[in-house]
């Protein structure tokens, strides 16, 4: 082989604390080392120049550069070998810099160091072979799960982009959270005027297929090649014939069924439509609760429906798509609040959520807007809001800020005076988190045009005084004293969890997740909306708290990169993957068994069981590689001898 | 390579790309300064991390190995770093038994924004190495030979098996085997103390399957090549576990294999029995009484007491019934539960790991490399393909030095961990008498204390402990480094 080695001064960086010019030296005495140089700038334009000149003069196979962190640059240079007409993956790199230079002073250490990674990277290359990668068929179709908002134009952004999209929503109607919102900070405009033309979008436009009441059952397949089998849900009505009409919401006789849509500030029928602007605006029907179902008698609803859509034998069905790429967007749930006792662990009616206070101010909600004590109906003079309840609270196991509440509690208390003008409203807060555009005004508008008084502070306490009143004890650390105040109703800023589910979803789509089932990016800076695994995109809260716009940020940010994704015709598989010597395997299927993605799946070889692995699948992490007791599966690029190379180059005793 | 001679020490680092490479990176970019001993090598995953490497690279001179990886449940790929932590615990606990420190091992998860935890690492783990000082090199200790003591309390009484049902079993035998390629037992070998397997084809073969304390072959070993074909195998308790184990790894059909099985009240171990008759030119008689044999060899009568001469691993058999059988003959033998630790990883407890590593040296000078310890295992499946023979990959080389062999000897141990049944084929078939059994009941003992009392061969529906993970375990000791 002929291998030529370029050590980088970086600037000062590098040459500051490493000897590079003798690191390139000591690199011309090893083996295979043809030519070994140290240029000032590798990564600028003539250092690129520089190597594909040495590659093509001193006829190089294999390239070595000795730089930054290869998280950095090695796709830099692979391109630059790869212009010289090497294969991209005949280079290796050496990180002198962030491992090096910057972590150290001693000139002899760190250049001896500097000397020994490059041996290292050496020893790997003399062990390289070229990788080509495959191409494949994309099926460019696109799966959302989870219809708010964030999965909401996520859909819409790829129909529009000419791409099929498969919506799925495990409730009845999209619309998620912000559907539940009265107005949203902060403009102050109706969420349901500014959402509902998008729900209407989704239902009406030709490239959706939207699936309500129903889930993600079981995810196969690789990127371009999804097959999804989702579970519908039995509705109990036939959807087709359904017209929306309510007819039957009117007639059934069930009516303390809990209203999960206003989030059972009120109650109602066993059969339903969520809310007036439901999509889709079909009724379903609560098995729990409807008297047909759990006592066998009654049938009002199959009386009255004018269509004959109410189907009692329903049965959850199976319906199976193929996909190409998918975007989670599940979005979250409020954490159970109930676990502080000390304000009153849910038995004090007056101590409610901020999202009931939501339903509670909307006119669509149980109370037609009208903001009033769930304990008496008796309009509140006093209300308290409480922040972090469930956010930045690690007793509760929530070290993470939930993001939005301090600007929706600023909001709910500018509206609280508006509904009820001779109100006061106290804010308990531990700092305002207010960052966005027209975000800090908004805040100040709260504190100063609309006379809210804010309190830094935790609320210790909040207990009944027995004149149908509660007491909120607190502490104002400005202040540096204690606070009581009586309060008429007292709303929680309830810190957000990952959705129901979200971590077996996460396992059926083969993506991590988080402690606390938030899932992971790729990376959190560079690829917020991608997963690892391929194809799998992240678009709103189930990536971690965000607000709307944020949150329709990134659903359009997924959808960009299902519609970059579609854009080829084939994709490209990594090369860097792992590949069975068939001679070798004996079938035992540890690798199978162990294999993070089922990338591996069983085969035969001139009559004998062997494995394959399934290359489109396959993201090369290598457990097949450690696991396989003969050596039988070997993770390119990564294989044993070039990992034992580097090892017997650091130590030969 | 060159350390800088008294001032570095060789610190081997495996790091994962995805999360603590990238921390690495981040302390880098942080300025935070780190001693400059550790070399990192970087790798797609922590779970890519195979343990030999750690290994080899602790055989080959470093003074001390870190992996790192991405925080369990943060896995790049998603479970990973799960495996790796089953497998690098595991490498944790068996280290000591080869007499290397276990403190020159460490494996953690950092995290690519944690740089200032990737510092206190680094740092943390260099200032213990420093502490601790160059490691003890396997050549450099002296050679230490000892021999362990195999008088133990077993946990039922051990015998001859003489009152057997055989007759019943050999009935059995010729009834089945018209439907059968062949029926694996054992026979009399060239004399009537050492016995050999036999391979019943007709039924007047069955006349000379033999029965007692003599049958110490595992027959299993012979059922992988067999696969496909309807085979026979007469098992004791121990015999049961390998074809177990062997069913688990689908090396061979439950359908083709008929199990008959005896109660096995205990093996000798002809080791020890050989080197009391020492050489004889005729072997007069065999006697068997309940408790043991006499063997007249060239007019000298020589009494093996079973409780005296049983192979190490009979006394803690908690088998001697097969946990899986199709037809089973005799009384079942009653085991007392009890703890017992094998005479030979008893002997290795009770040294010191420099001890240990003087062990070692002397006992692998010994090794003659010819393998047999491998060819006799029912669990090196991988036949013709073991790594120790091939270039590709090219996991050793072809030295005769006690380390390569001592790496030989950690690779078999380590590709058995949460495998091996402990039916010791590989040190009886030794022929220099190495207790390398111990390697593997260290392994085991380790899989049962970390994965709930885990026992290799004794159910084919579970799934290996190291092919599986719990996202929180219970009995790993994560290492925080405050």
């Amino acid at each position: 082989m002929r291998i030529g080695v370029f050590i980088c001064h970086c600037g000062s960086n590098i040459a500051g604390t490493v000897d590079c010019a003798k690191v390139a030296a000591i690199a011309r005495s090893w083996p295979d080392v043809v030519y070994a140089v140290d240029p000032m700038y590798t990564c600028a334009e003539p250092g690129q120049a520089a190597i594909e000149a040495a590659i093509h003069e001193h006829k190089l196979d294999g390239v070595v550069v000795a730089s930054c962190s290869p998280r950095m640059h090695e796709p830099t240079f692979r391109r630059t070998v790869e212009r010289a007409g090497l294969n991209r993956y005949m280079f290796e790199m050496a990180n002198i810099r962030e491992h090096v230079s910057w972590i150290g002073k001693d000139m002899e250490a760190n250049t001896n160091k500097a000397a020994e990674l490059v041996r290292l990277a050496v020893e790997k290359l003399r062990h390289d072979v070229p990788l080509t990668a495959k191409q494949f068929d994309v099926t460019k179709r696109v799966l959302v799960i989870g219809g708010g908002v964030a999965g909401i134009q996520a859909a819409l952004d790829c129909a529009e982009g000419g791409v099929p999209v498969v919506l799925v929503e495990r409730e009845a109607t999209i619309g998620g959270k912000m559907a539940k919102l009265d107005k949203t900070f902060p403009t102050v405009d109706c969420s349901a005027c500014i959402l509902g033309p998008k729900m209407v979008d989704v239902a009406q436009h030709p490239n959706i297929t939207l699936y309500a009441c129903a889930e993600v059952e079981e995810v196969s397949g690789y990127v371009g090649n999804f097959t999804v089998k989702i579970r519908k849900r039995a509705t109990y009505v036939d959807w087709n014939k359904c017209t929306g009409c309510g007819a039957c919401t009117e007639k059934c006789p069930s009516k303390k069924t809990p209203d999960a849509f206003n989030e059972a500030t009120g109650t109602t029928t066993a059969i339903t439509i969520a809310f007036p602007q439901a999509i889709p605006k079909k009724a379903v029907i609560n098995p729990q609760y409807c008297r047909q179902l759990t006592k066998g008698k009654c049938g009002v609803c199959a009386k009255i429906c004018p269509t004959g859509a109410i189907m009692y034998d329903m049965q959850d069905e199976i319906v199976t798509e193929e996909v190409g790429s998918i975007v989670a967007a599940t979005g979250y749930d409020l954490m159970d609040w109930t676990v502080y006792k000390e304000y009153g662990g849910g038995t004090y009616p007056d101590v409610i959520t901020s999202l009931q206070y939501e339903r509670l101010m909307s006119a669509s909600g149980p109370t037609g807007g009208h903001i009033v004590r769930p304990s008496d109906g008796r309009e509140p003079k006093n209300i308290v809001f409480v922040q972090c309840v469930g956010s930045r609270d690690k007793s509760v196991g929530r070290p993470y800020c939930s993001g939005f509440c301090c600007m929706y509690t600023a909001k709910q208390a500018i509206l609280t005076k508006d509904h009820i003008p001779d109100s006061q409203s106290y804010v308990f807060y531990m700092d305002i988190r207010a960052p966005g555009k027209m975000y800090d005004e908004f805040t100040r508008r709260a504190m100063e045009e609309y006379g809210t008084e804010y309190i830094r502070g935790r609320v210790s306490h909040i207990y009944p005084d027995g004149n149908g009143r509660l007491t909120v004890m607190g502490v104002d650390t400005l202040l540096g004293r204690q606070v009581e105040i009586k309060a008429d109703l007292v709303v929680l800023a309830v810190g957000i969890e990952a959705s129901r589910g979200a971590p077996q979803l996460a396992e059926k789509l083969r993506i991590s997740y988080d402690n606390h089932g938030f899932f992971m990016e790729s990376h959190v800076k560079l690829k917020p909306v991608e997963t690892n695994t391929a194809g799998v995109f992240l678009a709103g809260v189930c990536q971690g708290a965000k607000d709307i716009p944020a949150s329709v940020a990134q659903g359009s940010a997924a959808a960009a990169k299902v519609l970059g994704l579609f854009a080829k015709d084939k994709l490209e598989s990594d090369p860097q993957i792992a590949q069975v010597d068939i001679q070798r395997c004996v079938a035992c299927g540890k690798c199978l068994r162990c294999c993070p993605f089922g990338a591996i799946k069983g085969t035969e070889f001139r009559g004998e069981p062997k494995v394959q692995v399934i290359e489109t699948v396959c993201q090369g992490c290598g457990l097949c590689t450690s696991t396989c007791p003969q050596g039988a599966i070997q993770l390119q690029h990564s294989t044993d001898n070039q990992i034992l190379a580097e090892v017997n180059a650091l130590c030969q005793c | 390579m060159s350390v800088l001679e008294g001032k570095e020490l060789r610190i081997v680092g495996f790091l994962c790309n995805w999360c603590s490479y990238g921390g690495a990176d981040t302390a880098g970019v942080a300025r935070a300064t780190q001693p400059t001993d550790l070399r990192i090598i970087r790798v797609p995953c922590s779970g890519r991390v195979d343990p030999l490497f750690v290994v080899r690279a602790l055989l080959n001179g470093a003074d001390g190995v870190l992996v790192s990886g991405c925080h369990p449940r943060d896995c790049h790929y998603s479970s990973g770093n799960f495996y790796a932590r089953r497998r690098l615990e595991i490498l944790k606990q068996f280290l000591p038994v080869l007499g290397i420190d276990d403190r020159r091992f460490e494996y953690t998860w950092v995290s690519a924004a944690e740089g200032q935890r990737w510092q206190h690492v680094v740092t943390t783990f260099t200032e213990r190495l420093h502490n601790l000082g160059p490691a003890p090199q396997l050549e450099d200790a002296a050679p230490l030979l000892k021999v362990a003591d195999m008088v133990l309390t077993a946990l039922r009484p051990l015998g001859t098996g003489q009152n057997t049902a055989l007759d019943e079993l050999k009935a059995a035998i010729v009834k089945k085997l018209p439907e059968l390629e062949c029926v694996i037992g054992w026979q009399q070998g060239r004399d009537a103390a050492h016995h050999v397997p036999l391979f019943i084809r007709t039924p007047d073969d069955v006349n000379k399957l033999t029965w007692g304390p003599f049958n110490v072959n595992n027959p299993a070993v012979y059922l992988p090549t067999f696969k496909g074909k309807k085979v026979g195998i007469v098992v004791k308790g121990c015999d049961a576990r390998s074809v177990v184990e062997l069913l688990q790894e689908h090396l061979i059909n439950r359908e083709d294999v008929t199990i008959f099985s005896l109660p096995c009240e205990g093996t000798l171990d002809m080791a020890r029995v050989d080197q009391t008759l020492g050489r004889y030119t005729n072997l007069d008689k065999v006697e068997y009484d309940e408790a043991g044999v006499t063997i007249t060899a060239d007019g000298t009568a020589h009494r093996f007491c079973m409780a005296d001469f049983a192979q190490g691993k009979c006394y803690g058999c908690s088998t001697p019934s097969a946990v899986l059988a199709d037809e089973r003959f005799g009384t079942p033998v009653q085991v007392t539960p009890g703890e017992i630790t094998p005479p030979e990883l008893a002997l290795l407890d009770a040294m010191s790991l420099e001890e240990r590593l003087s062990f070692w040296h002397g006992q692998m000078e010994r090794c003659l490399r010819c393998y047999a310890c491998r060819n006799a295992c029912p669990l090196c499946v991988c036949r013709d393909y073991c790594v120790s023979d091939s270039r590709d990959p090219h996991w050793m080389t072809q030295e005769d030095t006690p380390r390569e062999k001592l790496f030989f000897q950690a690779i078999h141990a380590l590709h058995l961990a949460g495998r091996c049944t402990g039916c010791g084929e590989c040190q009886r078939a030794c022929p220099v008498g190495i207790p390398i059994l111990a390697l593997r009941q260290q392994i085991a003992r380790a899989v049962g204390q970390l994965f709930h009392g885990y026992a290799a061969g004794m159910n084919p529906e579970e799934v290996p402990p190291l092919l599986g993970y719990e996202v929180v375990e219970e009995n790993i000791q994560e290492r925080d480094w405050k």
